[in-house]
């Protein structure tokens, strides 16, 4: 189970900030062109740093936590599931602050019309 | 000079001057930007520091390549940075696809 760390922490992260989506607004997940144009990019640039830096033994990756399938250089498939995951929590987090500034979240009308 | 630190704020340097000379989206002078990073900024805290904890590190540095300086949960100092250029150009390419009929790029 142990193994599974990583891959369960990614995990987590997604479906904490579910909610979001849709309680408020966030409206990331239903615009998956967008969201693959944004996140893509960037993920595929650190992910070159990635390998390179783990082939250079600058990091690597604890062979107790990860579940073993590893890319050339060492890196492990974890990291593709980071570089996606972590920046769609983020614009979760960004969509959903934006609306809550401007009121506008399902939750806050829903509160209003109580 | 150890190559992680440098890497991790020359990448923060090329972020902030992408937006300052070629995007201009005004992120930085948004309350948006700055409070949805500061909510970001104490998950990451959470979750970095579980990944690299020293006591059962997920990830482990090679010492000679990084500062060495562990303020906040063994996250290294230059996480920091490395996280903020991550961060910010994805919100950078977010904001510049948004759909031109909503407003979802509004300021606030």
């Amino acid at each position: 189970m142990d193994r599974l760390q990583y891959v369960a922490l990614m995990i987590a992260c997604l479906v904490l900030t579910l909610p979001l989506e849709f309680a408020f607004g966030a409206r990331v997940w239903r615009q998956p062109k967008r969201l693959i144009r944004s996140v893509l990019p960037v993920a595929l640039f650190f992910l070159v740093w990635d390998m390179w830096a783990t082939n250079r033994g600058d990091w690597g990756f604890n062979p107790q936590y990860t579940i073993g399938w590893t890319l050339p250089g060492g890196m492990v498939v974890e990291e593709i599931l980071f570089f996606t995951a972590i920046p769609i929590c983020t614009l979760l987090t960004l969509e959903a602050v934006r609306n809550m500034l401007a009121g506008t979240t399902p939750l806050q009308r829903w509160l209003r019309e109580r | 000079m150890p190559i992680y630190p440098v890497l991790a704020v020359l990448a923060a340097i090329v972020v902030v001057a992408l937006e300052l000379a070629h995007f201009r989206s005004g992120i930085f002078r948004r309350r948006s930007y700055w409070v949805a990073m500061a909510i970001v900024l104490g998950f990451m805290i959470v979750v970095d520091g579980w990944l690299t904890k020293l006591s059962a590190p997920i990830v482990f540095y090679n010492d000679a390549n990084t500062s060495g300086i562990r303020p906040v949960w063994d996250i290294l100092l230059e996480e920091y940075a490395y996280a903020f250029a991550l961060l910010t150009m994805v919100i950078l390419l977010w904001d510049r696809s948004a759909p031109s009929t909503t407003d979802t790029a509004r300021p606030s």
